[in-house]
């Protein structure tokens, strides 16, 4: 089973992140903010990150740039998911190494549907 | 005359240490209720979301158990194919209505920033109106020469408030609707 990493500091967004994940036959592991998902990814590699952008602590491009200063992370597809939809900002998550930008709200279809695409 | 000059000029100056005291005192009253109450609407959301999740989890496990009851009734041939028709409907149904409560149960996260951000320029506000307050200083002169001058020093006082906020509080939240949002792979 491929495992996602979902790091939101919203618990209501995490669930439903879970939710839909899960249903579409995802493991996830939860994070409540950047260092936090930092730590559980050192813990155990993960397939994918989901993360959101702005969170107490470690933001989300934070989260990013820390990941692929990893080794065993360089490869693994990293999306933005956020409120934040501004092209600035789209543009520093690819700078950090995004794989991509999906803005909140999600819709669960079209969440598992660009999973599905970059890990199958 | 002289005499008549001077009584005005304390009339005025504290006429205008009265304004900006009161303007200071019951600004900063009103802000502190706007802020109060927000915070309160900022807890009652969080707790109106913990129990719509729990809710809409509930509901979907009990969904499931249902569907696969129906999945075995179906697969033992107990069901009329028109029964059956109607069942593969109803399921297509539930799961638009799935998708579309878990885009809906996201409003919370968006609404939680865009308080802090509210609670944020509160805050900005509540320091202009407390670099208002002219009960502080005392003036040694009652003329209009001191009394421009402690002006000018609280409209310094505000404009450094106004700096100090300015761009410190980020608009990260521009939705309007709840649809789903833009998905852009890199």
């Amino acid at each position: 089973m491929k495992t996602i990493l979902a790091v939101d500091d919203s618990g209501s967004l995490r669930q439903m992140l879970s939710f839909s994940l899960k249903a579409a036959g995802y493991g996830v592991i939860e994070a409540v903010d950047g260092q936090d998902g930092l730590d559980k990814a050192k813990q155990q590699k993960v397939d994918l990150v989901l993360t959101d952008q702005n969170m107490p602590g470690m933001d989300g491009l934070s989260l990013i740039r820390a990941l692929r200063a990893m080794r065993n992370y360089q490869n693994v597809p990293i999306l933005m998911l956020t409120t934040e939809s501004g092209d600035d900002m789209k543009a520093m998550g690819r700078a950090a190494g995004a794989n991509g930008w999906l803005v909140k709200p999600f819709d669960p279809a079209r969440l598992t549907e660009v999973v599905k695409k970059l890990i199958g | 005359m002289i005499a008549n000059d001077i009584s005005a000029s304390e009339h005025l100056r504290a006429q205008v240490m009265h304004l900006l005291s009161g303007v200071s005192e019951h600004g900063d009253q009103h802000l502190a209720e706007v802020e109060r109450d927000l915070v309160q609407m900022d807890v009652l959301l969080d707790e109106a979301i913990k129990k719509l999740c729990a809710s809409f989890m509930a509901i979907h496990r009990a969904v499931d158990l249902q569907q696969e009851a129906l999945d075995g009734l179906l697969a033992e041939g107990r069901l009329a194919p028109v029964h059956a028709a109607r069942f593969e409907m109803l399921r297509g149904e539930i799961n638009r209505h799935v998708a579309a409560a878990v885009t809906g149960l996201q409003f919370q996260d968006m609404t939680s920033q865009l308080i802090g951000r509210m609670v944020q320029h509160l805050a900005g506000l509540r320091g202009v109106f407390g670099a208002l307050d002219a009960s502080g200083p005392v003036l040694p002169e009652s003329n209009n020469e001191a009394l421009l001058a402690m002006l000018s020093q609280i409209g310094n006082r505000v404009g450094t408030c106004c700096t100090e906020r300015a761009g410190g509080v980020r608009s990260t939240v521009n939705q309007r609707h709840m649809n789903s949002g833009d998905i852009e792979l890199f």
